[in-house]
């Protein structure tokens, strides 16, 4: 066991409904694990719970092995007083210089590195956004649709590059896209409303990774298990 | 900007004046009450030179006591965003302070220090410095959770880079904050030279005052609104080139 969540429950101050009530979940091995499941369900804030961002909840996080825990998302930005380059510079440690000009080439941000962060598109700003957090020391990383506005191709180079780097560490890809959680991911983790017991259903994802082939019928029974687990 | 601020200026002053003659000839009011536009003129040819530089030596008080004002306002604002007890206890306080009338405060500190420069400097930093103070605490303690984020979750979040990502996000309102004090920290040393200094233009007003010479005043307001125009719109301009500077 890596990471084991019991009985959680959390509702918001004020709030009359539960997010989450007894919500268990298991992860006994790295790898990229999806979480999906209608926007309000709770995804975000079980991201938060995770890593620390939410404490008033009840129940046990018990982990194994697994020390830092970061938690990226959607929409975030970098200060705007200097470049991209002079930003991932100042953030990356002298050891990852390596993994640095690694990831750059992967996520195809060479062009833009002299720009300011406003200057770029959303799916740009992602792809910066998250580079930042890969070059950090991490166990755990909750990518809260980190690869939203990106297109179809590079996701996809990104997704398996992330894959390829980081085998020994554990990720959960927030996603309301049914088609890459059910390619890339080990696990889903469908989360459903908090009247629904269990809140976790559990589906078996493809695991692709390079160089594989999957199956246009195996890819379509794993998307229609998450429709039909949500 | 800093001719528009002149201009703007000059229309509010120059529609002033005609409504105060219009009020003149309608009501058929003596030169005493309201002087007539030949003696205006003649005042000020007299008397513009030595209000300028009355003008100059208030402006000066006030571009100290603002300077002041925003060293300290920006020194106890980074501190008061902070959700500790002295935090919320600076907060408490500034908004406690503000709310009392600054200038009648203005002759316990003529009483203690004299009419010279520091007394009037104190009163033109203390009216300037509350709503300074405020909006600073204001901005500070806003956290920019877009941006923070990620040095919060990685450690690597230090108060100077907090301090850093709130002021770049809301430069143009603290440049334009800045800008606007300038006009309080004047308006704070011509009503310290008026109750009891002496020298600045707010004392020529009070000399003009107990003469009932409207020309007089009105001359002193005319070099007062130019000065200060200027010295906004310099502000104001310096402000839009850090924005640009810092931008990109």
């Amino acid at each position: 066991m890596l990471f084991e969540c019991r009985n959680i429950s959390f509702r918001y101050p004020d709030a009359e409904d539960y997010v989450f009530r007894d919500l268990m979940l298991k992860v006994t091995e790295p790898g990229l694990y999806g979480i999906f499941g209608p926007s309000g369900v709770g995804k975000t804030s079980f991201a938060k719970i995770v890593t620390g961002g939410i404490r008033d909840f009840s129940g046990d996080i018990r982990t194994e092995h697994l020390n830092i825990f970061l938690y990226s998302y959607n929409l975030e930005r970098l200060p705007g007083w200097s470049s991209v380059r002079r930003h991932i510079d100042k953030i990356t440690p002298l050891s990852k210089n390596g993994l640095k000009t690694e990831l750059i080439e992967a996520f195809g941000i060479h062009g833009y590195l002299t720009s300011r962060f406003s200057k770029l598109s959303l799916g740009q700003q992602n792809r910066v956004n998250l580079i930042r957090y890969l070059l950090q020391d991490f166990d755990l990383l909750i990518m809260d649709e980190s690869l939203a506005n990106v297109d179809e191709l590079t996701k996809e180079e990104i997704i398996l590059k992330i894959k390829e780097t980081f085998p020994m560490a554990c990720f959960f890809y927030i996603s309301h896209n049914v088609v890459e959680v059910s390619r890339f991911c080990k696990q889903i983790y469908v989360f459903r409303d908090a009247h629904k017991q269990p809140q976790i259903q559990i589906v078996k994802g493809l695991d692709f990774s390079r160089g594989q082939q999957v199956e246009k019928k195996d890819q379509e029974i794993a998307m229609l298990e998450i429709m039909n687990a949500s | 900007m800093l001719l528009r601020r002149i201009y703007q200026f000059l229309i509010i002053y120059l529609l002033g004046l005609f409504l105060l003659l219009v009020i003149k000839y309608a009501l058929n009011l003596s030169d005493y009450v309201i002087p007539g536009p030949v003696e205006i003129w003649e005042t000020c040819r007299e008397t513009l030179p030595r209000y300028f530089s009355d003008v100059m030596d208030t402006l000066s008080v006030a571009i100290i006591g603002q300077f002041i004002s925003i060293v300290l306002a920006i020194s106890i604002g980074v501190i008061g965003r902070q959700a500790t007890w002295f935090g919320s206890f600076v907060k408490v306080a500034a908004y406690n302070f503000q709310a009392y009338p600054i200038v009648a405060i203005a002759p316990i500190v003529f009483i203690l220090l004299g009419d010279g420069f520091i007394s009037r400097l104190l009163i033109a930093a203390m009216i300037c410095y509350f709503p300074l103070l405020l909006s600073v605490v204001g901005i500070m303690s806003e956290p920019i959770s877009d941006i923070e984020h990620f040095y919060r979750i990685t450690g690597r979040m230090r108060w100077q880079l907090e301090v850093k990502i709130r002021a770049f996000e809301n430069l143009s309102k603290l440049t334009t904050v800045i800008a606007g004090s300038a006009t309080l920290a004047m308006a704070g040393t011509i009503v310290a030279e008026f109750i009891a200094a002496n020298a600045g233009i707010g004392y020529s007003i009070r000399i003009a005052l107990y003469q009932s010479n409207l020309s007089k005043i009105l001359v002193a307001l005319f070099t007062i609104g130019v000065s200060l125009s200027v010295y906004q719109g310099m502000l104001e301009m310096a402000g839009y080139m850090i924005n640009k500077r810092w931008k990109g």
